[in-house]
This record gives C-alpha cells, sequence and structure tokens, in this order.
C-alpha cells in the first residue's frame, strides 16, 4: 500500500534544472507513540535511501494528512558519522513538501529515519471492577483503546502509549494546517478521493493480525510519563479503533469507607471503596492512567449490579485508588441542634442595637446503618467564623476550620456524635477557625 | 525555471537627457556577495556586493526593483574598493565618490550619480531594509535516558516572503558564525546553527497553590506540580558562546533502545549569558502535594491593626522511583488578602517558630514569594510511601480591613 508521506531521492542538484524523480523507497518499519493528554501522535519510519557522494536532495512530502511541517527531522541510522544535513527548506510553491539538503561522504544505500508528529490518533484507557456478592475482595481490569481518525492507515506498526500530560505550545493540527491544505472531512469528496485500492489488502491483513494471540502491554518509566507498549504490531485502519487488555488483577480486598462531608459531597454519606495501586493488591506494575470505571457486582444468583460509574484520575504507582460509589441507601444521616443558647450580647449605642453576640449551640449528627455488616464512617464539617468546638468523642483538627471524626457503626445498628460549637458573631467575631476543645 | 533577479542595478552609461528621459540599460553586474543580516528582531538588512565599471567624471548608477518590499529610504550606495590588477584595494580620498541620488517619480528605483577620479571597475556594496525576510529560533534538546545531560541543538529559520531571490546568500543571525541560506521567494529554511553535546540539565519541580488552585473537586486540597528542565548558558554547562534568543523548544528523550521519546515542548524566553533556561515540560503526576491550612489566628495590635498567624501545612509523597527535590512557591500576598487583609504591597513577614526545622527557604523571587526547597526519598520497592510533612508557619505583619 502506498503511504501518504511519500520521500523521494532527487537525481539533479545543480541550479536550475529540473528535478527528476528517482526511487520511492519503501517504509521498512514504523513506530507510532501516541499520546493521550492531546492530540499527538510522534511517527518514526525507516527506510532505505540510496545516496551518492556529494551533495543529495530529499524530497518528503505529505497529501491531506495533518503533519507538523516544524516537526519533520531527518536522522541517518547508518553511516551517521559520514552523512550531515545541511539544511532543510520548505518551499513555498508547493505546500506540504519539504527538501533536506544532504552532503554524503558514503555512497550507497543508507538507512534513515524520519519521524514526524501528526494528530488524529489517540487512545483511552477504561477499567472494569467487578466484586463479589459480599464486596469484599474484586476483579479489576483496564483495557487501552487506540483509534485512529488521522485519515491515514497504519500497517504492522509498532505502537506506544504514553500517560502523562506534556506540554504543548501549540496544537498539531493547527500547525499542519497553516501550511497546507486543511484536513477533509470525513464524508467530503476530497477525502473519498483519498482511498486506495489497496485498502481491501490491508483489511485482509488485519483480519489475519486480530486472529493472533493477545498482546502483552511492556511498561515502563519515560521521566514523568509511563509509556505502555505494545508487543508486536498493529494494523489500525482510518475510523476504527483496538481495545487491548492492559491491567490485570483479581482477588483485590479492598476497604470500604463512609465519609460525611456536606462540603464536598453533599448532606448524605457517601460511599468509597478503596485500595491501592501495589503489589499487595496485585498492582502496582505501572501508574494507571485517566480513564473511565464501571463498578459491578456479581451477585449471588451470578447476574450483574451496576454499583457505579466515574472518571478515574491518574493513580500513580503505590498510590490509593478510590472510588466515590455515590449515597447508600442502607446508610442514613441526620444531624439535629438539640438546643441553642445566645449570651454576651455587644451594642451601638446611638440607636442601642445589638451588633456582636456568642451562640453555643447542643448539636447532635445521628448515623443509622441498615447494612449486616459494620461499617466505618468518617465525618468531617466546616466551621467558618469565631469557633470554639468540643465533643466527648476523640475529634481532630483537618484544616483551621474543619472537624474530623472517625466512628464505627454496628451492622443494623445506630451511632450518635455529640459536640458543642460556640460561635462568636458580629463586633464579637475575633477570629475566623475552629479551637478544639 | 529559476526566477530573475528582481532587483536590479543598472549602469547607465549616458547621463539624462534635459527632457528627462533616462537612458536604458548598458551593463548588469552581477551580486558578487550578498549578506542577510538579522541581529535585528524587527529589521532585516540585506547588504550586496557588485563590481561596478565606471568611467572618468560622473556615471549614474540606476537601483531598482519589481516586486520585493526594499524601504526606499533606506538604501545605501557605498563605493568600498577599486581593482588594481586582480586584486581590490581601498579607496583612496575622493577616488570615487557619491554625488548625489534622485529618486525618480512613481517608480521602485534610486539614480545615484557617482564620480569616479578615474575609470575603474568599483567594488561597491548596496544595502537596504527589506520587510518580510524573517528569522526564528527553534531548539531540539535530547536527553540522556537518566535526564542528568541533553544535546541541545540550535537552529535558525528564514523566512522569505519579500517578493526576492537570494542565491548563495550568507545569513548572520547576531551572533555565532555566518550560514549559507538562499532561499527563494515563498521558502522556509532551516539552518543548524549550533550544536552543544553535553549540557547538564537539572529537572526542577514546583509547586504554587495561587498559581494553579485546587487540581479537582475530589482534591480541593493539591494542586499541580509541574516539571522544568533547567539548563545554564554557561561555559562551564558547555554553552555560553552567545545569548540563547527566544524560541520554541522541543524535548526529547533518549528510550534506551536507540530511538527518543518526545517529552514536550516550551517557548524558551530569551537567556542571557550565565543565565538559566527554563523549560515547561508538563506536570509531574508522580509527586503529590496537597496543603492545608492548620492554623489562622489574629493577633491585633492597635485599633483595627492586626497581625495574621499562618500555619501552611503540606504532605508531599513522591511515587517516582527516583529522588526529587519540590520547590514549593508560596504567594504570601495572596496569603494574606484570603486570610487576613490585602497589604499595599508586599506583606511584610517572619517565619515563626513551628516551622519544620532545618526548612531551606529562599526570596529569589521577591521578598513576598519565598520558595521551599524539599528533598523527596524515591518511593521504596516495598512499603508505603513516605508522607512528608512540612510546616510553614509565618507571621504576616502589620494589617488592616
Amino acid at each position: 500500500m502506498r503511504f501518504l508521506p511519500a520521500l523521494l531521492v532527487l537525481a539533479a542538484v545543480a541550479a536550475g534544472k529540473s528535478i527528476d524523480l528517482v526511487t520511492l523507497p519503501d517504509r521498512a518499519s514504523v513506530q507510532l507513540t501516541i499520546y493521550n493528554s492531546e492530540d499527538l501522535t510522534l511517527v518514526r519510519e525507516t527506510r532505505e535511501v540510496a545516496l551518492k557522494l556529494g551533495r543529495n536532495e530529499l524530497q518528503f512530502s505529505w497529501a491531506n494528512t495533518l503533519i507538523d511541517p516544524t516537526s519533520v527531522e531527518f536522522r541517518p541510522l547508518d553511516h551517521a558519522g559520514e552523512i550531515e544535513l545541511v539544511d532543510t527548506v520548505f518551499p513555498g510553491a508547493k505546500p506540504q513538501h519539504l527538501v533536506w539538503t544532504i552532503d554524503s561522504r558514503y555512497e550507497g544505500m543508507a538507512k534513515v529515519e524520519v519521524s514526524y508528529f501528526t494528530s488524529g490518533i489517540t487512545w483511552s484507557m477504561d477499567y472494569t471492577a467487578l466484586t463479589d456478592a459480599r464486596e469484599e475482595s474484586l476483579a479489576f481490569r483496564g483495557y487501552v483503546r487506540v483509534s485512529n481518525g488521522s485519515g491515514e492507515e497504519y500497517e504492522n506498526a509498532e505502537v506506544r502509549l504514553i500517560v502523562g500530560r506534556i506540554n504543548l505550545v501549540e496544537r498539531i493540527a493547527e500547525l499542519a494546517q497553516r501550511r497546507g491544505l486543511p484536513a477533509p472531512a470525513p464524508e467530503s469528496q476530497l477525502f473519498g478521493e483519498l482511498k486506495r485500492d489497496s485498502a481491501k489488502a490491508a483489511f485482509a491483513r488485519a483480519e489475519k493480525c486480530e486472529q493472533a494471540a493477545a498482546k502483552d502491554i511492556v511498561k515502563e518509566g519515560l521521566s514523568e510519563y509511563f509509556m505502555f507498549s505494545v508487543s508486536g504490531t498493529e494494523t489500525i485502519r482510518h475510523g476504527w479503533s483496538k481495545r487491548m487488555q492492559a491491567v490485570e488483577a483479581d482477588g483485590v480486598r479492598f476497604e470500604t469507607l463512609y465519609r460525611l462531608r456536606e462540603h464536598q459531597y453533599g448532606p448524605r454519606p457517601v460511599r468509597f471503596f478503596l485500595w491501592k495501586n501495589d503489589k499487595a493488591f496485585g498492582l502496582g506494575g505501572s501508574p494507571l492512567p485517566d480513564g473511565r470505571l464501571r463498578v459491578l457486582r456479581r451477585n449471588t444468583d451470578d447476574a450483574l449490579s451496576v454499583l457505579a460509574e466515574q472518571v478515574v484520575a491518574y493513580v500513580p504507582i503505590q498510590a490509593p485508588i478510590e472510588i466515590n460509589l455515590g449515597p447508600d441507601e442502607r446508610v442514613e444521616s441526620e444531624m439535629v441542634r438539640n438546643s441553642v443558647r445566645r449570651y454576651d450580647f455587644r451594642f451601638d449605642n446611638h440607636p442601642r442595637r445589638v451588633v456582636g453576640w456568642t451562640e453555643e449551640a447542643k448539636i447532635e449528627d445521628r448515623v443509622r446503618n441498615s447494612r449486616d455488616r459494620e461499617i466505618v464512617l468518617e465525618l468531617q464539617r466546616v466551621h467558618d467564623g469565631d469557633v470554639e468546638y468540643s465533643s466527648e468523642m476523640e475529634t481532630r483538627l483537618f484544616d483551621y476550620r474543619t472537624i474530623e471524626t472517625r466512628f464505627t457503626i454496628k451492622p443494623r445498628g445506630e451511632t450518635f456524635y455529640p459536640s458543642t460549637v460556640v460561635r462568636r458573631h458580629g463586633a464579637s467575631q475575633r477570629q475566623n477557625r475552629v479551637a478544639l476543645n | 525555471m529559476r526566477k530573475l533577479f528582481l532587483l536590479a542595478l543598472l549602469l547607465v552609461v549616458v547621463l539624462v537627457s534635459p527632457a528627462g528621459a533616462r537612458v536604458k540599460l548598458a551593463a548588469l553586474p552581477r551580486r558578487e556577495r550578498i549578506e542577510i543580516q538579522l541581529d535585528h528582531g524587527a529589521f532585516t538588512l540585506v547588504e550586496e556586493e557588485r563590481v561596478v565599471p565606471l568611467l572618468k567624471g560622473s556615471n549614474l548608477v540606476d537601483f531598482s526593483w519589481a516586486a520585493a518590499q526594499v524601504d526606499k529610504d533606506s538604501v545605501l550606495f557605498r563605493p568600498v574598493a577599486v581593482r588594481q590588477g586582480e586584486a581590490f584595494r581601498a579607496l583612496a580620498d575622493g577616488e570615487v565618490e557619491v554625488a548625489n541620488v534622485a529618486y525618480p517619480p512613481n517608480e521602485n528605483a534610486l539614480v545615484f550619480e557617482v564620480l569616479s577620479k578615474e575609470a575603474c571597475a568599483a567594488k561597491v556594496r548596496v544595502s537596504y531594509l527589506i520587510r518580510n525576510l524573517q528569522r526564528a529560533f527553534a531548539y531540539r534538546a535530547v536527553a540522556d535516558r537518566d535526564e542528568t545531560f541533553l544535546s541541545l541543538k540550535s537552529y535558525l529559520v528564514v523566512g522569505n516572503r519579500s517578493g526576492e531571490e537570494f542565491p548563495g546568500a550568507r545569513v548572520w543571525a547576531g551572533f555565532g558564525g555566518r550560514v549559507e541560506a538562499g532561499p527563494n521567494d515563498g521558502d522556509d529554511v532551516r539552518i543548524l546553527l549550533d550544536r552543544a553535546a553535553r549540557v547538564p540539565v537539572k529537572k526542577a519541580y514546583t509547586f504554587d497553590w495561587y498559581a494553579h488552585g485546587p487540581l479537582s473537586a475530589e482534591k480541593p486540597f493539591a494542586s499541580k506540580v509541574l516539571m522544568h528542565y533547567v539548563l545554564r548558558n554557561d561555559e562551564k554547562n558547555g554553552l555560553g558562546r552567545f545569548a540563547l534568543p527566544a524560541g520554541k523548544a522541543r524535548i526529547f528523550l533518549e528510550d534506551g533502545k536507540g530511538g527518543e521519546a518526545f517529552l514536550g515542548e516550551d517557548w524558551g524566553l530569551g537567556t542571557p549569558l550565565d543565565d538559566e533556561m527554563r523549560l515547561f515540560l508538563g506536570e509531574a503526576r508522580d509527586v503529590v502535594c496537597t496543603r492545608t491550612i492548620e492554623k489562622n489566628e489574629r493577633r491585633p495590635v492597635e485599633g483595627n491593626l492586626f497581625h495574621q498567624e499562618i500555619k501552611v501545612r503540606y504532605e508531599i509523597e513522591n511515587f517516582k522511583d527516583k529522588a526529587a527535590t519540590l520547590d514549593i512557591v508560596e504567594q504570601l500576598n495572596n496569603l494574606a488578602a484570603e486570610y487576613g487583609a490585602r497589604a499595599p504591597g508586599d506583606v511584610e513577614w517572619e517565619v515563626l517558630e513551628g516551622s519544620t526545622p532545618g526548612l531551606r527557604l529562599s526570596t529569589h523571587k521577591g521578598c513576598a514569594l519565598p520558595a521551599l526547597f524539599v528533598d523527596l526519598a524515591p518511593r521504596p520497592k516495598e512499603g508505603a510511601v513516605e508522607k512528608r510533612v512540612v510546616i510553614f508557619h509565618v507571621l504576616l505583619k502589620n494589617l488592616w480591613n
């Protein structure tokens, strides 16, 4: 199949002469490195070109594919010390072309690498967590899905996926379109003209690849990022996606915790499943990229129930994993103000009006557990203003204005958390913090 | 087919008739040398050298152009040498002089009257400013696998939309040597200007709460940790040959398999000699820092004047398999505004007991922008990652509402 980027070796270099095409070297190999945080793919192709002694010109062109022309690089892999890139010209009269002028002290075939940035290929992650009926352990799977919307067909490409957020100062698609034709819409006539007859042959080859064994995905750190390398090669046709399993862990024993944080989750307790991305939980081989997670439960009759679906943020190796399942109808809470008292009034004199006072409130949080197992609940509450706080149950300060406590509630039981809040209002307020007594 | 030069230097052998008609072409001296000076960011100066045969007495030299975007008022015509035998020698005083220059109406042309004491072949330099022949700079850095050194290539990109062609021209970017680049009209040419093989590089991790705010609703007390590569433009660090002009820098990392992986790009700011260049690559998501305010107490002074005592607590976890140093920037003016009152200018402050002992702190970015430096061990092979706690206990002084 002919690929859209073309590398031509130009025969005559002397000024004023027509340039003649000599050869169209085939791609020997292609590697795709796909960045999930941006629409960016680094393509590296190797080809063999015939070079003569002295000056050579290589023309690289691409048609209706989004390539960033400022990113195209030429690197000799053989005879590197004898082949030197003199300059790169982007002819104004020929968009989507560039010409490399090369000085060679070597004559013959040489392997070279051409690399460039393109856009339109993306990858994403999705996860499934399947708990047992008692919700005590789960099977965890992560799948990587590569989607090709680039307009180009990639056959037998080595695929690498980068996890992490890189910095780009300009979008690849914008750079590509600055010096050439705009990318055609898939439904346009122009796009239809780009389809190749040999696509049928590519489909046949792709089907063979899909019948092969499941691919290994090798993970390794790369500076601040992680690289997932798919073993072997892949063919990814334009418009298609491919999904491969990247993470697997069985029998993961997780902790269940309830959190009552009105300022963050609303007025009801929210259930969390907690475990870690480390070896103790059968994970820890790599960070877990951002992705969508579905939590399901296998019931006693082997049917499945959906417990939650949420977007999971990146989880480093050995970092905690927290899955928010939302409120649980079997765990309810209520906050009741049992008494209020106001005193230490301060007055303005002209006219005489209250401008400050102290208020003491006795509060009780009641949490009821209808489940048939003990649960742990963590309560956080923000108290703005000048506050003194006390409770007979163990309480600490999470930060200058937030109290935190944790307690268990027996199965089919209820727990009460009493507290006293003394707050100074108006002109009586001197501070903005909680003092824990 | 190559274009004809649009800029033409015509040697007029017969004086203009009293009726005003100009005599046409006698000779078309070719450009012996062209230099394009791109040392000024806003102006491009082209200097051409030609050998012009002159008669004894008065000669009219017609300099004209068609579509090239020459600034007419900038054109300078300078006789510099005269041929003597096979070589050229410097002019003697008054040997060849420009008497005046005329501006024909409605033409892209100038006519120089050149007086020569003897018939000779004179080397002249014609220089002029031209529009839309521009420069930009770009960098390509490749770090080694350990990220301790990188190779840095500096490129000059010359973009020519001036309407003129400059085959065989030499270009000077304002530093380094002159490079050959003959951009045709409409072309961009990218040339390697400089190469440094082994430049030491440091990775800097920065946390600045007020610059980026909360990471997400799920993690309201965490914020981004950014990673920069920092290199120094001096001889000791393999650079220091010239100030590094601003340009887009793309950074790659050797992947250990003969190839490279792209790490990110940034606009490198102009970096003078002996100064640091910081290149922002992206977020370091394996270094997690959360920030809470542990204490917030107002201390009245007099009337509405008060001090504000604040204890900031940072909890930092390094999930990387390498050690790192985190620079925590605390914007004290914003801290004062949030918890006390905005100071009229930079806030006064002092560090109180209760801060982490031995805390490394610097105010190199300004008195209200202290940076705390926290060394982090790599994650252990077994066991939990250490949660490093750092307390910054500070008194913000003399505030009022």
